[in-house]
């Protein structure tokens, strides 16, 4: 058994339980064990336009919290992923930098060290569990489902700051994929944005955005599309239908949680899964998927 | 400065400029003197096409130290943090970054903030979090409680006083 | 007169192919009178090719060969090889051209298959009136003549010298060293130019093959590869160079010390009358400049010459002459190097109107520490520092109205000035214009990478003028990157100007017999594969009197004509091609127009034993231009390889 501290991050914990549930359900089918722990809180990224310093600070905190208790910590969020990775980037080459945000920490009586590895949804999948050992209690093979990945900006740039996968050409989604049985394929718009970000100020852009990737992927006549980070699921799932209204379609994309895909692979419940909880229309997948 | 902006009679701010550069070089990131307006990042912008961002001009402008011209402009708040032109800028210029660093500009600087950027600070500030635990609905529309999948309670900040000290402080930090 | 021809059509992959109908037009060529084979193929130049033409001479025991392919200036001398190696005279070979003179410039293929034809008719009919021709020897003077003592002429004559030949290296101004001199440091490693140049203008002087003739020129040039006369004049410098120390006690007495205008320093400095240009000045003697000296001028300088008072040796003679020498040599080197654009050309960037308004090579001077400021950088009109300083790039070229071309060094040269005034100037403001920067040599792009973190402010645009204002120069910008127009205030710009040929080019080129490009520059043989060879046997390029070039790139061509003159030097005697004029002492009246007409004093009048005169070619002087043969009035005078017997066939046959 493998042990780690469950980073959950703001979206998934109090929106996107699909992604909790399923992930609860399934890792420890991989003998991994995963610790809450309470006090985090946001990572810091959504607030980097506001104050960088913040961000810098809220990242170090939530990373010190998982140290005080002597364990990596798993970061299934991309978006929190690369809050952390940044801050640690930051704060292990710069002493001074490292410095100056525990002082802010000391007040919370924590202190950043730099000892707890991140882990990253696809490094525990790919890296941590690993494809061998998955592929060994596959019981329900997704075949002939042909699948389009999503893996959200965050999870494969900036390369420089440490990224889970190729920049250009990230390929674990789709070996995860494929030792499931899915048919994953490459599309052209494969490393194009969501347009989550711009929630914040131009939320109908933001759903062009995502209606105009959704259209691609309905027009290649993919069966789903698999992403993994709760803010373009968020986008692609629950804002589909309003998506297609900004580009004058009537958009029918299943879109599920990689996890998703893998617990139904593994033998696990819909609702287990929190199947019902996609409102993209998903119950075409049960027609090709088993 | 001996240097005069014809077009809209700008003055440079050589030291806002130098601030920015400052922050880049803390943040590891690199120093934006290198671009020499290729445009690929203008090329691959996610914000482009639809908000017309234009990410080398962000860059140029900043070279020439016209910063007020961009605080003062809605476009540095079009960029949808793809990173696409950090990544493949080929002087590793990261002009999404140069952007950040603008917009913190913006918002130390006490100037009204676009859209619902205060409302997270807000939420963060007093909740340790975006938003609070929501209900949803299920396919079937049933109205759903995080607790009715069986899911623990979320985690967020304890001691809620000493967090928003600790924040209140931060905030008014720069980098 | 010869009777078994073999023509051999080549489709040159389809550049022949697509528009000549290459099938018809070899079974065409069968059925030609005396010809008894005909053949096609693909690439008539490979190996293959080659391969078939000498089994077809030995299968069908060929007199003469036809081959309808590109130009003869492409391949003749390859197929002269390969009807040579296959038991036929290399001179019993007729080219028809069907490709430059027929499908490159038509598209109707039927018609351009009836041309084609044509030209392969004529080309058989003078075919059977070919002669073998055998190619006559001339000796090789194992000497060789550089002109221009840059570093293009010295890396050339230093390479020859080294390989054990005798080198005249003929310089116009009073010391070697050229352009190179004149730098401070070098883009983009940043060496100091004097201390990579110093040591080789000094092995030039103490190299034992080196004859070096500074304050000497080219007069005239007679004769051709292997044999040239040269005439050089070596210009009276008024100072006895073996007597003469380079003391330099002569400099600081004359009158007018510090009253002319220096050459080397680009005017931003001051000399005297009798002056050394440059302290490390190769050979380290003095010269009296004959149009300012008072003796020379005047005749006399106050109450005597002082110059001749402070010389303890005794070195100065007011009564040396201009002397011409003659050498012998078996091959040349041009190194004449470049100009800057006459700045009148782009009057309205200021350079007449303002003093600080400068050119690169100016800048070069005052940023040298052994310049006219000590390396200070101060403003021409107040000599005091500047706080701003503005570059304009591309100052006449990539300009249709000036010069068309890139300096190839402008970018380079302008980045590296930068540089080096950050350092000077810490504080200095530095500006610069341009339109593209080309930064393609080796660690170029990594030195404007550098260079772009030294704090200056860059500008896309090119700027239309520089105005007078007050004290200021000021500069309007259409920025492109920011799509702003700016207004530059500064103390002094510094303009980038465009390369040209050297004012004398032309005569150059005409006294070595060689063209120069629509540019003005010497025009090299073949662009890719013989750039430093001329038109001209014998005759090489070095440096930038080619084209524009760095000093890398000079470097490299100045090693590569040396290489060149030494394949010539290094044989006793070279082939001379056969095709001269020849007389028929029959026919000939001896009126001696042919005489007048040789451009090469090759044709004599020789008294016969019957005593009449007629015309006599000296082989080894003839050229084969055809001056001769086409102004003859009686037909006596005729070139070997076009006679009239062999010419006026082709002429009936294709009309």
């Amino acid at each position: 058994m493998k042990k780690f501290v469950f980073y959950p991050g703001c979206v998934m914990q109090t929106e996107q339980y699909a992604l909790d549930l399923s992930l609860r359900e399934i890792l420890p089918k991989f003998d991994v064990e995963l610790v809450d722990v309470q006090g985090f809180s946001c990572c810091g990224e959504p607030l980097k336009s506001v104050n960088q310093m913040l961000s810098v600070s809220l990242a170090a905190r939530n990373i010190a919290l998982a140290e005080r208790e002597g364990l990596d910590m798993f970061v299934p969020c991309p978006m929190c992923h690369l809050a952390m990775s940044e801050c640690k980037r930051i704060l292990d080459s710069d002493e001074e930098m490292k410095q100056r945000v525990n002082t802010f920490l000391k007040d919370d009586a924590l202190t950043y060290t730099g000892k707890a590895t991140l882990v990253s949804i696809l490094d525990m999948f790919h890296e941590v569990i690993g494809l061998e050992k998955m592929k060994k209690k596959v019981t329900q093979p997704l075949d002939s489902l042909k699948v389009a990945s999503h893996y959200g900006c965050h999870l494969i740039r900036p390369s420089e700051i440490g990224r889970p996968d190729d920049a250009e050409n990230p390929q674990k989604m789709e070996q995860i994929l494929s030792t499931i049985g899915a048919k994953p394929e490459d599309y052209p718009e494969k490393l194009d944005c969501c347009g989550a970000l711009l929630n914040a100020n131009l939320p109908e852009t933001a759903l062009t955005k995502t209606g105009q990737k959704l259209q691609k992927i309905e027009e290649y006549g993919f069966n789903a599309l698999v992403d993994v980070c709760p803010w373009c699921h968020r986008q692609f799932d629950a804002r589909q239908k309003k998506a297609g209204e900004t580009v004058a379609a009537k958009l029918n994309v299943p879109v599920v949680y990689l996890t998703q895909l893998i617990g139904l692979s593994i033998g696990i419940s819909e609702e287990r899964l929190g199947l019902n909880l996609n409102l993209s229309p998903v119950e075409a997948l049960q027609n090709g998927g088993n | 400065m001996s240097i005069i902006d014809l077009t809209s009679m700008g003055e440079p701010q050589t030291d806002m400029k130098d601030e920015i550069n400052k922050r880049l070089l803390t943040l590891k990131d690199e120093f934006s003197e290198y671009c020499y307006q290729c445009g690929k990042c203008t090329s691959g912008c996610e914000a482009h096409k639809l908000l017309e961002l234009e990410p080398h001009k962000i860059i140029a402008l900043l070279k020439r130290g016209l910063i007020d011209e961009l605080v003062n402009s809605d476009i540095i708040w079009t960029c949808m943090s793809c990173f696409k032109c950090r990544e493949r800028c080929p002087q590793k210029i990261a002009p999404v970054e140069v952007l950040f660093a603008l917009k913190n500009m913006v918002v130390a600087s006490g100037k009204q903030i676009p859209g619902n950027y205060s409302m997270y600070l807000q939420m963060v500030l007093s909740k340790g979090l975006l938003q609070d635990e929501k209900e949803i609905s299920t396919r079937d529309n049933k109205t759903l409680k995080r607790a009715d999948l069986g899911l623990p309670e979320i985690s967020k900040p304890v001691d809620m006083a000493k967090f928003m000290g600790m924040l209140s402080k931060l905030a008014m930090e720069k980098v | 007169m010869t009777n078994k021809i073999g023509v051999f059509v080549c489709h040159c992959g389809i550049n022949i192919s697509q528009t000549v109908d290459v099938k018809a037009l070899t079974t065409y060529a069968k059925g030609l009178k005396d010809v008894v084979v005909s053949e096609a193929y693909k690439y008539m130049c490979s190996d293959s090719g080659a391969n078939l033409i000498k089994e077809s001479i030995r299968k069908h025991k060929l007199d003469s060969v036809v081959i309808a392919c590109c130009s003869p200036r492409m391949h003749e001398h390859t197929f002269r090889n390969v009807v040579e190696s296959g038991g036929v005279n290399a001179f019993n070979l007729e080219i028809a051209n069907i490709r430059e003179q027929c499908s490159w410039v038509h598209n109707d293929k039927e018609k351009a298959t009836e041309k084609a034809k044509a030209l392969v008719r004529g080309a058989v009919a003078k075919a059977r009136f070919l002669e073998p021709l055998e190619p006559s020897k001339v000796n090789v003077t194992p000497e060789a003549l550089v002109i221009g003592g840059g570093i293009a002429g010295i890396q050339t004559a230093l390479e020859i010298a080294d390989k054990g030949y005798k080198v005249h290296l003929v310089e116009k101004t009073p010391s070697i060293g050229g352009r190179m001199a004149q730098l401070d440091k070098t883009f983009p490693t940043l060496d100091c130019s004097g201390c990579i140049l110093t040591p080789k203008m000094s092995e030039v002087a103490n190299h034992p093959n080196i004859d070096l003739l500074t304050y000497a020129e080219v007069k005239e040039v007679e004769g051709s590869i292997g044999n040239f006369t040269v005439t050089v004049t070596k210009k009276a410098r008024y100072v006895d160079l073996d007597t003469c120390t380079g003391c330099g006690d002569c400099v600081q007495a004359c009158r007018l010390k510090g009253r002319i205008s220096s050459e080397f320093d680009e005017h931003m400095g001051k000399r005297s009358a009798i002056y050394m240009p440059f302290p490390q000045a190769v050979p380290l003697k003095c010269t009296i400049d004959v149009s300012t000296c008072l003796m020379l001028t005047k005749g006399k300088c106050g109450a005597g010459p002082l110059c001749v008072e402070a010389c303890e040796p005794g070195a100065i003679d007011f009564d040396q002459k201009d002397e011409d020498i003659a050498l012998n040599v078996g091959a040349i080197v041009a190194a004449t190097g470049f100009d800057l654009i006459d700045e009148d050309i782009v009057y309205e960037y200021g350079y007449s109107r303002s003093k600080d308004v400068i050119t690169s090579l100016e800048m070069e001077r005052l940023i040298n520490s052994s310049g006219p400021t000590g390396g200070e950088i101060l403003l021409p009109s107040t000599n005091e520092k500047p706080k701003s300083i503005t570059y304009l790039l591309c100052i006449g070229s990539r300009d249709e109205n000036a010069c068309s071309w890139c300096c190839r060094i402008g970018c380079m040269s302008a980045l590296k000035q930068l540089y080096l005034l950050r350092e000077k100037l810490p504080d200095v403001e530095l500006n610069l214009c341009y339109m593209d920067i080309r930064s393609y040599g080796k660690k170029y792009e990594e030195f404007y990478r550098t260079v772009r973190g030294i704090n200056s402010n860059v500008f896309r645009g090119r700027p239309s003028e520089v105005r007078k204002n007050g004290e200021k120069l000021v500069v309007d910008v259409f920025d492109t990157t920011t799509g702003k127009l700016f207004e530059i205030s500064s103390d002094m710009v510094v303009l980038v100007p465009a390369i040209v040929p050297r004012d004398d080019a032309g005569d150059v080129a005409r006294m070595l017999r060689i063209s120069q490009s629509n540019d003005g520059f010497f025009l090299e043989a073949h662009p890719k594969l013989r750039p430093m060879d001329t038109a001209t046997g014998g005759i090489f390029l070095s440096g930038s009197c080619q084209g524009p070039k760095d000093i890398q790139d000079t470097v490299a061509q100045a090693s590569g004509a040396a290489s060149r003159v030494v394949t010539i030097l290094s044989n006793d005697t070279l082939e001379v091609e056969p095709l001269i004029a020849c007389v028929d002492e029959d026919l000939c009246s001896g009126c001696g127009t042919c005489i007048s007409v040789c451009p090469y004093q090759a044709i004599d009048l020789m008294k016969m034993d019957d005593g009449k005169s007629s015309a006599k070619v000296n082989e080894a002087l003839c050229m084969g231009c055809g001056a001769c043969a086409a102004s003859c009035p009686s037909g006596a005078m005729q070139q070997k390889g076009f006679k009239d017997t062999q010419m006026i066939p082709i002429i009936d046959e294709m009309i």
